[in-house]
């Protein structure tokens, strides 16, 4: 009987990470080529489940911009009944300084105080006719870091405020402060619902598009395990195919969002009774960039990898 | 060698597709595994390909028992198998060519030596002329050489084909048959699993019938 002779093995393109690698992009590309409209469609979910993330982030970040601005309202105010001298000054200050949370000490002198009245009151100056310096107080303004600007940071901060000597009559709208806290905790916790459903949604929108892509290519998995190929092979493309799915999807979403932004600032002056580039409405910086792209990546690669796992054993 | 030692195989506690098979195939050998439609022809075929593991008994592939593989052994074995269907298993968004490379790519051979032996391959299968068509542009015996052609472009120690005529005319049976007789002849140990009587008395070579997941005759064992 003729001996069969396995199949020699000749030099081999694959040894070697690099070589590897090599070949898995290739033949994950080559992939894509062949497998065009499952790509469009796997980009196509991904752009829009990046965009749908994107513009909730825009609008936070914008909201977030918002109420940072708000929050410098937060402001303590020490009154005192007497001027005082720049000696006095200089020492209140160093001493609040060091107290933790103090961003920005002004002193506001008794006719600093007139002044600022009366730029208030104007087109009425006849109401502050005969008012000397003399009536309002001298006080020292203190803005707050922005760790310190809720309530009960405040409260704390006041008390600290209260310890040094000297230090009479201190006011802080409590009240507003109070609010304020409220509802930017109510803010934050809308905002972690909201972003938190809408990742949860964008997950399995994404997760159920590509395994629906891979089990439309169940028989080339079912294939390549009948001619001998590791797991390891058999996933390697697919995995690759998703990062670049990701990729693709939160480029493409990053453009169109840029696009919808340009168009907002230049047209809705249109439409609305302010001008948004007026009011500082930002993009997204940088680092938000960054995470969506990296979001669309792994949003891929694990979409793939939980995928496999159904046809794979 | 295939040895299967009291093989049974249940795909639900009270259904038996194969009960106490007890089958030695040697090297080199060339077997119809025959059997109407559920007899168990297609499950045995599984279990030597670690596509099931049996419920009980042993299946030994020279020496080596397949239901033991690891899932990460199983890949190698499987590289020392070729195995063709009745539907061909052909992806049809890939090219002859890149269907028969598979087999090649898998193992890590290189682009230059991938495409010598393709195209050698391909023309003992006379498909030389349709190496760049897809396989939806092929005829069902075309479709089965390609099938052929992936399954053998390694030359494995073992060919396993299920039906692999049950799509095909007279002529395309016939052709197929022969290339079943050349790879014997070059030693790969053939297991064909039909229904078709005919394709079994063409062909003057080893017949094991099953019947209800049963040896039922062997035609070496009369020998």
């Amino acid at each position: 009987m003729p001996s069969n002779k396995p199949a020699k093995r000749p030099g081999l393109t694959n040894e070697g990470v690099i070589k590897r690698l090599a070949y898995f992009g290739f033949r994950a590309i080559n992939n894509i080529r062949q497998n065009l409209f499952l790509s469009i469609l796997t980009v196509g979910t991904i752009t829009i489940a990046m965009l749908i993330i994107a513009l909730f982030l825009l609008i936070f970040v914008n909201l977030e911009g918002a109420t940072e601005d708000w929050s410098k309202r937060v402001q303590v105010v020490v009154y005192f009944e007497k001027e005082l001298t720049a000696q006095e000054v200089a020492a209140f200050r160093m001493r609040i300084d060091s107290i933790s949370g103090t961003d920005k000490v002004t002193y506001v002198s008794k006719d600093e105080a007139v002044k600022r009245f009366r730029a208030r009151l104007k087109g009425q100056e006849s109401l502050l006719e005969g008012v000397s310096a003399d009536v309002l107080p001298a006080s020292l303004e203190i803005s707050l870091q922005k760790k310190s600007r809720d309530s009960e940071a405040v409260a704390a901060y006041v008390a600290g405020l209260k310890k040094i000597p000297g230090i009479g009559e201190v006011q802080y709208g409590d009240e507003w402060v109070r609010r304020f806290s409220t509802f930017m905790n109510f803010m934050r916790l809308m905002g972690a619902l909201l972003g938190g459903f809408l990742l949860l949604a964008v997950i399995f929108i994404v997760s159920n598009t590509i395994k629906l892509t891979i089990y439309a290519r169940k028989d080339e998995v079912e294939v390549l395990g009948l001619v001998g190929a590791t797991r390891f092979f058999i996933k390697a493309p697919f995995l690759i195919e998703g990062i670049l799915h990701g990729a693709a999807g939160s480029v493409l979403a990053i453009i169109i969002l840029t696009l919808c932004y340009l168009g907002f600032l230049q047209n809705a002056g249109n439409f609305l009774s302010f001008n948004p580039a007026d009011e500082g409405v930002s993009f997204l910086p940088f680092s938000y960039l960054a995470g969506l792209l990296l979001g669309g990546v792994v949003l891929g690669f694990l979409g793939s990898l939980t995928s496999l796992k159904r046809f794979i054993n | 060698m295939i040895q299967l030692h009291n093989v049974s195989m249940s795909y639900q506690s009270d259904i038996s597709a194969l009960n106490g098979i007890n089958l030695r195939i040697p090297r080199g050998d060339f077997v119809f595994l025959t059997g109407v439609s559920g007899a168990g022809k297609s499950t045995l075929l599984k279990l030597l390909y670690a596509g099931l593991t049996p419920s009980r008994g042993q299946v030994l592939i020279d020496g080596q028992n397949v239901s033991r593989l690891t899932r990460a052994q199983i890949p190698y074995l499987r590289r020392t198998i070729g195995v063709v269907f009745q539907d061909f298993k052909l992806l049809p968004n890939r090219t002859v060519f890149e269907n028969v490379a598979i087999t090649l790519e898998v193992l890590g051979w290189s682009k230059k030596d991938i495409g010598k032996k393709v195209f050698h391959i391909l023309k003992q299968m006379g498909l030389e002329h349709k190496i760049n068509s897809t396989p939806l542009r092929l005829s069902g015996g075309e479709q089965q050489r390609v099938a052929l052609a992936r399954a053998l472009v390694n030359d494995p120690k073992i060919l396993l084909a299920d039906e692999p005529t049950g799509n095909l005319d007279e002529e395309n049976k016939e052709q197929i048959l022969n290339i079943f007789k050349e790879a014997n002849i070059r030693g790969t140990t053939v297991v064909v699993a039909t229904h078709d009587r005919r394709l079994t008395e063409f062909c003057h070579k080893r017949r094991v019938v099953l019947e209800k997941g049963e040896i039922t005759e062997d035609s070496y064992a009369q020998q």
